[in-house]
């Protein structure tokens, strides 16, 4: 009976907190707090990153407060402060249904299974799945991953290809990069598959980056948007607008090359193709 | 806004397979990593409390060393630190067969195996020094009052303690995900991965953990009845 009584007492909790966060909308708050509130990372080099000055930057940062932010402002007619949250993959939808925070931007894939829990911007960053292999090695494409020890980021959509495109692969998750590197630096996996562009990241900070090859054609599709609360389209209006305007002036370009140019964090030029979509994403005034 | 729950993702595809493919998992790395916990908390209390100074000296450093760095430290360097100081060969048979696993249990069953190792000496130190001196008395040696004397009666007087810390065990197992162990917490997180709903996963998860825990303190109560001496204990019969 106690047991039943403690279980009763959570649930009439949680949904005591939803209720009483059902009050305003996203604008709303940030209209009133002055202050938006992102769900980022820390360790996702060049979208998200605390770098070696201990300042939290990054391409996705940049994005809302160049981009994003003017706009909101200027809708509400006052300054707005950027406050970060770090969020992991299994982390960022409750917190931003729980309202503790109001945008993931960081490198969350857009999907169909996701757009049922919350609402995505504009694509802004397109890339694929691949594998990060010492140099050398035999696998070179999710077909050569059968019957290897393969390692994967959990709550990634890519360790769920592979799951089942490779069933006879040894699929290894690690909640985060780091961890998942050090077992392929030191043999517990033969490779590692995430998405190209963090593999890319990953590798450009490795003690010795020629050590390590990425490999593969694209065998997924990751275009990443930032995620809101669903059913807001006032607001995720205005995150589009800022990413249109954006690219529309080339702002975009500048800050893309800045994290991703030749001198930039991670070099990934962008190709022709990525630049057109983006470019056709946005709607005329 | 408030939240929509849709409690469906749970039963249908694959939720409720990996569910108990993760609860079964759970279950094996907590069960193998109790009984080395046991079995080195029953010979480092022991050894603790006994008067031969190199044993209670080797106790000591294992007990200080392991139950003070975190066992997150632990699962990595069970994983991490281990392998490159075996040869090659066994390596790579390891990282074929299931090395996450094996890790896991020996980071989990070497820092939950410190901790009993406190609550079995506060078991020991606990029984009366009549108890021991009456023991050696009749003409056993130090090793047979343990095996024969000290030891049943302590094991009978720590079930509380110890069912608290196999608790804690079983609840710790999810820290291996950390290195790939596809447990439970990892079996939630992975629902929340195909189907976007991480609060009804780890609710799901939550209601597992918390019925395999009363399950367990259930079994134990009963344990505790159907071995306690008669007259040596204060026993409350409320029910």
């Amino acid at each position: 009976m106690k047991q039943v009584l403690r279980v009763l007492l959570i649930t009439v909790l949680l949904v005591g907190i939803n209720e009483s966060a059902r009050a305003q909308t996203t604008l709303e708050k940030i209209e009133r707090t002055g202050t938006i509130v992102i769900g980022t990372r820390t360790g996702s080099p060049p979208f998200a990153y605390v770098n070696k000055n201990n300042d939290w930057v990054g391409f996705s940062i940049d994005l809302v407060e160049k981009a994003i932010v003017p706009v909101l402002a200027k809708k509400i007619g006052k300054s707005i402060k950027v406050e970060k949250k770090e969020s992991a993959p299994q982390t960022r939808i409750p917190l931003l249904t729980s309202n503790a925070v109001d945008l993931i931007a960081e490198t969350m894939t857009d999907t169909q299974a996701r757009r049922e829990s919350v609402d995505f911007s504009i694509t802004y960053f397109v890339t694929g799945a691949q594998f990060l292999v010492k140099k050398g090695s035999p696998i070179n494409g999710i077909k050569a991953a059968a019957g290897k020890r393969i390692a994967a980021q959990q709550g990634s959509t890519n360790a769920r290809i592979i799951r089942e495109r490779v069933p006879s692969a040894r699929l290894v998750e690690f909640p985060d990069q780091p961890a998942a590197f050090q077992a392929l630096v030191q043999g517990q996996v033969q490779a590692y598959t995430n998405d190209g562009i963090q593999l890319a990241g990953l590798k450009a900070k490795a003690p010795k980056p020629d050590e390590w090859v990425v490999v593969g054609e694209f065998y997924s599709y990751e275009p990443y948007g930032m995620a809101m609360r669903k059913n807001e389209s006032d607001f995720r209006h205005l995150v589009n607008v800022g990413l249109m305007d954006a690219i529309e002036s080339g702002r975009y370009f500048e800050i893309y090359e800045k994290w991703f140019g030749k001198k930039g964090e991670v070099p990934y030029p962008l190709s022709a193709e990525t630049k057109r979509f983006l470019q056709m994403q946005v709607v005329p005034k | 806004m408030s939240y929509q729950f849709d409690w469906s993702v749970l039963f249908s595809g694959q939720s409720g397979s990996w569910l108990l493919q993760g609860l079964i998992t759970t279950l094996q790395i907590s069960a193998l990593a109790w009984l080395l916990a046991l079995v080195l908390g029953i010979f480092a209390g022991s050894f603790r409390t006994l008067p031969i100074g190199p044993l209670r000296w080797a106790a000591s450093c294992y007990v200080e060393f392991f139950r003070n760095v975190p066992l997150l430290v632990w699962m990595f360097f069970w994983y991490f630190g281990v392998p490159p100081l075996l040869p090659q060969a066994v390596q790579d048979w390891l990282f074929d067969h299931g090395a996450e696993f094996w890790a896991g249990m020996f980071a989990l069953g070497v820092y939950h195996g410190a901790r009993f190792s406190e609550v079995i000496r506060a078991g020991i130190q606990s029984i009366p020094s009549t108890q021991f001196e009456a023991a050696v008395s009749t003409g056993l040696t130090i090793a047979q009052t343990y095996r024969l004397i000290i030891i049943p009666i302590a094991l009978r007087l720590i079930i509380p303690p110890a069912t608290n810390e196999s608790l804690n065990l079983l609840k710790n197992s999810s820290v291996a995900l950390t290195i790939g162990v596809a447990e439970l917490t990892f079996q939630t997180r992975q629902i929340e991965t195909y189907t976007a709903r991480a609060i009804e996963a780890l609710t799901a998860g939550t209601l597992i953990y918390l019925l395999l825990c009363l399950c367990i303190a259930a079994l134990v109560s009963r344990l505790e009845r159907r071995f306690a001496i008669p007259g040596m204990i204060v026993q409350m019969r409320a029910e």
